[in-house]
């Protein structure tokens, strides 16, 4: 009585595993675009909500924890996309579209701008996802309005940031430089790292990374191939 | 304003297609309008002939007496025949002859990345002087394009010509990467004069009413005195300090009715007074490049902008645009009038002809590379895959990508129309006859 049970018991569990392979691990293989073959580390999870996450590595095109978008499995069918870096703002992003193969194996299509290639992967191990810098809250005594300038092909430019701690979310931060005319930088990250605090504005190609002593951001303005020194004081003088 | 284009156009035609067809220099002549004595065709039928080098092709093919005279970044100079692509003879050089040869009193003129100018026999390609420069280099800039190291020169990889020599009263005058232009007498290799400028001087000059007109990438366009090297006077391009990206002359200008026209690595297309410099208008293109040397006849400039892919016809006495059309992907190539088609190269891989009045493509030819599109160089919509080719910002990481572009047979030669047939060079190392 009991084998019989048993043996049911592992025919279903392995019709189950059959019927919806886990896409959950890291996928290692190649994609064949002609003439630029590709080495892709694909790392997929579900979080504890069970929804998908990944991120991707492919050191030909020098991308590293590029986040995955729009993951679904369903039927032993398997898609994602690959989030900004491989298309502009307004084109469709690369995509993978594959077929679960056994336990260990996918293949499929990848597509990016209209050009199609197959691909193979491999699952070689658990999955090791490693998302994109995310900002970060700021230093209580960040917070607030700072003021500063700098000099850049002649001509002065005055800086203005204001950083804004929203409990343990990421902080946000108003960052306006004024030359001919008014800037405002939309910020694409904002950390800090200790007694450092970095801001990057990913449109302009402007990045600023302060250390905060003596009651000052003692740092650098980055743009291009220039870096010149920037101090950021408190607007009003220290508190 | 058409009807009297058409007019124009049809005594153009009517004119055209001579029996001895000649365009022995860069642009057709002297003053580089960029006009072709022959008739285009208005449909593509066939491939005539290809020729094929040992390196891509960005001079610009040239005719005289039914012989075409190009250069090759295989470091020949050659000379083909024009009905049969059979070749003549090979002259090698000690490095890429990217510039567009001058053929004049039996002699071919043209500098190589060897930094010396050569002086050839027309009919055996044997050496009659040379000429030693200060030696070439491309232009270059800390953290060009904004690439890392922000503190180490890098030099550019779309600077793809080398100045191809203009020859006028005895005197063949041409710019080089040590920041001179010269003049010497064609027929020794003796220097007349030197004219230095600040920078890489890889625009062609174009020759007029004794003037020598030329911009150099310091950022300065020149007028130079002809019989004595002495300036007459310079007007200023853009400045990019920051990156080296928005600066320089690249193209070469045309002169017509006392007027010079050249694009400017700042996005601009200026219109100066030939004799003052004294800027008559200019046509802003928003941070795209005008790499291609404008052709000018019947009261229009014809020309196009690299990134942003625009052919463009404006009016000659006001700037004003006539006609604006989006192409696929990057013109440096100079647009060449022949009859009612303007034809132009793109570094997609194709040859495009436009119909004069409308700007549309009447028809074009790919490169089979291109077709190919070798590690996706380009999008289904055979844009570049911009994407995919600039991911990385370091070093010369614009090398690798340029070079990658140019397997897709790039089109940056100037086309010549003779015969019935359109000739160009491509990065495949080709060179085209098609008719």
């Amino acid at each position: 009585m009991r084998f019989p049970i048993a043996v049911a018991l592992v025919v279903l569990s392995a019709a189950e595993a059959c019927a919806a392979p886990s896409a959950s691990g890291r996928w290692q293989g190649i994609v064949q675009i002609p003439g630029l073959p590709l080495h892709a580390t694909v790392d997929l999870e579900q979080d504890k909500s069970g929804a998908w996450i990944g991120s991707i590595i492919v050191p030909e095109l020098a991308i590293k924890n590029v986040a995955l978008t729009e993951i679904t499995l369903r039927d032993g069918t398997l898609s994602f996309a690959i989030k900004g870096a491989l298309a502009g703002p307004q084109e469709p992003p690369a995509t993978f579209d594959a077929r679960l193969e056994g336990t260990d194996a996918m293949s499929g299509t990848f597509t990016q701008a209209g050009n199609h290639a197959p691909f193979a992967l491999r699952r070689t191990g658990a999955a090791q996802v490693d998302l994109p810098a995310r900002s970060t809250p700021v230093a209580k005594e960040m917070e607030g309005k700072w003021v500063g300038q700098y000099e850049l092909m002649g001509y002065p430019r005055q800086v203005t940031v204001t950083f804004a701690n929203h409990g343990a979310g990421p902080a946000t931060v108003e960052w306006v430089i004024v030359g001919k005319k008014v800037n405002n930088l939309p910020v694409d990250l904002v950390q800090r790292d200790g007694e450092f605090v970095r801001i990057e504005s990913h449109e302009f190609g402007i990045n600023f990374e302060g250390r905060l002593r003596g009651g000052e951001l003692d740092g650098t303005y980055e743009q291009g191939p220039v870096e010149l020194p920037l101090v950021l004081k408190r607007e009003g003088g220290p508190r | 304003m058409n009807a009297l284009l058409m007019l124009a156009i049809a005594s153009t035609a009517a004119a055209a297609a001579p029996s001895n067809p000649t365009a022995p220099m860069f642009r057709g002549g002297p003053a580089h309008a960029g006009v072709q004595a022959g008739a285009a065709p208005r449909e593509f039928h066939r491939v005539r002939w290809t020729f094929p080098t040992g390196g891509g092709i960005v001079s610009s093919p040239v005719l005289l007496d039914g012989v075409i005279y190009f250069g090759s970044n295989d470091n020949n100079v050659y000379a083909v025949a024009a009905d049969s692509g059979r070749q003549l003879w090979a002259h090698a050089t000690g490095g890429p002859v990217a510039a567009t040869p001058a053929v004049a009193r039996d002699l071919v003129y043209v500098g190589s990345y060897d930094g010396r100018f050569y002086a050839l026999d027309a009919r055996t390609g044997a050496t009659r002087w040379k000429f030693r420069t200060g030696g070439e280099r491309r232009f270059e800039g800390k953290g060009l394009d904004g690439l890392q190291p922000r503190t180490q020169t890098i030099a550019d990889p779309f600077d793809l010509y080398l100045s191809s020599p203009v020859v006028a009263n005895g005197t063949v005058y041409f710019g080089s990467g040590d920041g001179n232009v010269y003049a010497l007498d064609a027929a020794t290799g003796e220097a007349r004069w030197k004219f230095a400028t600040g920078d890489v001087v890889h625009a062609s000059p174009a020759f007029a009413d004794g003037i020598v007109y030329v911009g150099s990438w310091d950022s300065w366009f020149y007028a130079i005195d002809a019989a004595t090297g002495k300036e007459r006077w310079r007007f200023h391009g853009g400045e990019d300090a920051l990156v080296h990206n928005q600066v320089g002359f690249q193209s070469s200008p045309a002169v017509v009715d006392g007027v010079v026209y050249t694009g400017c690595r700042d996005s601009n297309l200026y219109a100066l007074d030939a004799k003052t410099g004294a800027e008559k208008w200019k046509v802003f293109h928003n941070g795209s490049w005008v790499i291609t040397s404008p052709a000018v006849t019947g009261g229009k400039v014809y020309y196009a902008t690299s990134d942003s892919a625009l052919y463009n016809v404006v009016d000659a006495t006001t700037g004003k645009s006539e006609v604006q059309e989006q192409g696929n992907a990057w013109m440096f190539s100079s647009p060449a009038v022949a009859g009612d088609v303007v034809l132009i190269g793109v570094s997609n891989g194709s040859l495009e002809a436009r119909d004069r009045v409308s700007g549309k493509v009447l028809w074009e030819f790919q490169t089979d590379a291109a077709k190919q599109n070798p590690g996706w160089v380009l999008t289904a919509q055979r844009k570049f895959n911009n994407s995919l080719l600039f991911r990385v910002q370091w070093q010369d990481a614009n090398t690798v990508a340029v070079e990658r572009m140019f397997a897709v047979g790039s089109i940056f030669s100037s086309p010549l129309v003779a015969n019935g047939a359109v000739y160009f060079g491509s990065t495949d190392g080709n060179l085209y006859a098609v008719e």
